[in-house]
C-alpha cells in the first residue's frame, strides 16, 4: 500500500543535508516560508487514526518508534537548531501542515531563538538513604548532639534517646535530601540557560535501590556542555563514598523547552 | 570531543523518551495525535511491563537465595 501520511519529526529554519546518514533514508523535506520541516511517509496501515490508536498498547512498538523519533531528532540537531515534534503527530496533506506553519510562524521563530545553539540536559539525582542514615551525624548537627547524649548515658537512657533518634533521622533524611536536591539544581541552573523540573519517579518503576531526590532539565548552550559535564563528574567523583549519585543523560533536543501553544 | 551520552548509552530507559516525545515538544498540532487519554494507556503499559520486570527479578532472587 502507498505510503502516504506525512509524520513530522522536526521544524528548522535552516536547510538538511540527508545524505551525510544512512538513518535519514526516507525522510523528506518540505520547504514553506522561511521553515524547513523533516517528514517522512507513512503507511495508514500502522499510523492511521486507528491503527496508531492500536500501536500504542504495544510496549515494543512504543519503545522502537520513540527510539527512533529520537535517535533521527538527534542527528539533525548536530546540523542546526531544530523544533521538535512530539512522537505521531502525523498530517493528512502538506495543506495542513503548511497551515500550521503560516499560524504559528512566530512562535516557532521564538522558539527557535530560543533554543538556539543549545541543548538539553536530563539529570537525576539519586540518593541511597541507608549509606545516608549511617553518616547522618556528618550531615545533621541536630543528630550529632543526639549521638553524643547517647553515648553519654546510662543503657537505659540511651535505648530510649536510639529509638527517638531514629524517628527523629527519618525526617531529617527527607530534609537533607531536599536540600541537597535544591543545592544541585541551583548549580547546574547557573551553568545553564534555562531549567525546569519533572516529577520524581519512585523506586518500583526506576527499579533502583537508591531514591530519586532530584529529576530536572536543563537548556545548556553548547559551548558550556563541557563545563557542564565536567561539573557532574566532579562531583559523582567527590561524591564517590557519599551517599549521592548524579546520572545525567544527553544531549538531547530540546524537548522540554519548547513551547508552541494552541491558539484559541 | 563532543560525545553523545545519547547514543553511546543503549540503555536510555523507556521512561526517560516517552517523559519527552510524548508530553514535550511540539504537541498540538497534527490531523492525528495521540491523545492525552492514549498517552494513560502507554504509561499505564509501561508501568505492568516494568513492575512485571521487577517481580520476575524477585522472583530470580528468591530462587537464588532460597
Amino acid at each position: 500500500m502507498k505510503n502516504k501520511l506525512i509524520y513530522v519529526y522536526c521544524i528548522s529554519n535552516r536547510p538538511f543535508e540527508f545524505s551525510l546518514n544512512a538513518e535519514f533514508k526516507g525522510l523528506n523535506c518540505i520547504k514553506h516560508n522561511e521553515f524547513y520541516t523533516v517528514v517522512k511517509l507513512v503507511s495508514n496501515n500502522e499510523f492511521s487514526e486507528d491503527n496508531l490508536k492500536r500501536n500504542l498498547s504495544d510496549i515494543n512498538w512504543v519503545d522502537t518508534h520513540a527510539r527512533e523519533h529520537i535517535s533521527i531528532i538527534s542527528l539533525l540537531m548536530e546540523q542546526c537548531t531544530v523544533v521538535p515534534f512530539k512522537l505521531g503527530t502525523i498530517y493528512h496533506t502538506e495543506e495542513g501542515l503548511k497551515k500550521f506553519i503560516n499560524e504559528y510562524t512566530d512562535s516557532l521563530i521564538k522558539n527557535l531563538h530560543n533554543i538556539e545553539k543549545k541543548e538539553e540536559w536530563s539529570m537525576k539525582i539519586y540518593c541511597d538513604r541507608h549509606m545516608l542514615s549511617k553518616q547522618i551525624d556528618k550531615f545533621s548537627e541536630e543528630a550529632a548532639v543526639m549521638e553524643k547524649q547517647i553515648m553519654a548515658s546510662s543503657p537505659g537512657k540511651a535505648f530510649l534517646l536510639k529509638r527517638k533518634k531514629t524517628e527523629f533521622v527519618e525526617n531529617e533524611m527527607d530534609r537533607i535530601c531536599k536540600k541537597y536536591g535544591q543545592i544541585y539544581y541551583d548549580k547546574f541552573k547557573n551553568l545553564s540557560d534555562s531549567a525546569n523540573l519533572n516529577n520524581l519517579i519512585p523506586k518500583e518503576i526506576t527499579g533502583r535501590k537508591d531514591t530519586m531526590i532530584l529529576n530536572a532539565n536543563f537548556l545548556v548552550r553548547k559551548n558550556k556542555a563541557e563545563k557542564f559535564k565536567d561539573m557532574i563528574y566532579k562531583l559523582n567523583k567527590q561524591d564517590e563514598n557519599s551517599c549521592l549519585f548524579i546520572d545525567v543523560t544527553g544531549p538531547w533536543p530540546p524537548f522540554s523547552f519548547v513551547s508552541i501553544k494552541e491558539k484559541i | 570531543m563532543h560525545d553523545n551520552i545519547i547514543e553511546r548509552s543503549k540503555d536510555i530507559s523507556i521512561l526517560e523518551l516517552l517523559d519527552r516525545v510524548l508530553n514535550k515538544g511540539v504537541i498540538l498540532s497534527g490531523d492525528i495525535v495521540i491523545s492525552v487519554a492514549d498517552i494513560d494507556l502507554v504509561y499505564l503499559g509501561v508501568r505492568l511491563m516494568l513492575s512485571s520486570v521487577e517481580t520476575m527479578e524477585q522472583l530470580k532472587h528468591v530462587e537464588l537465595t532460597d
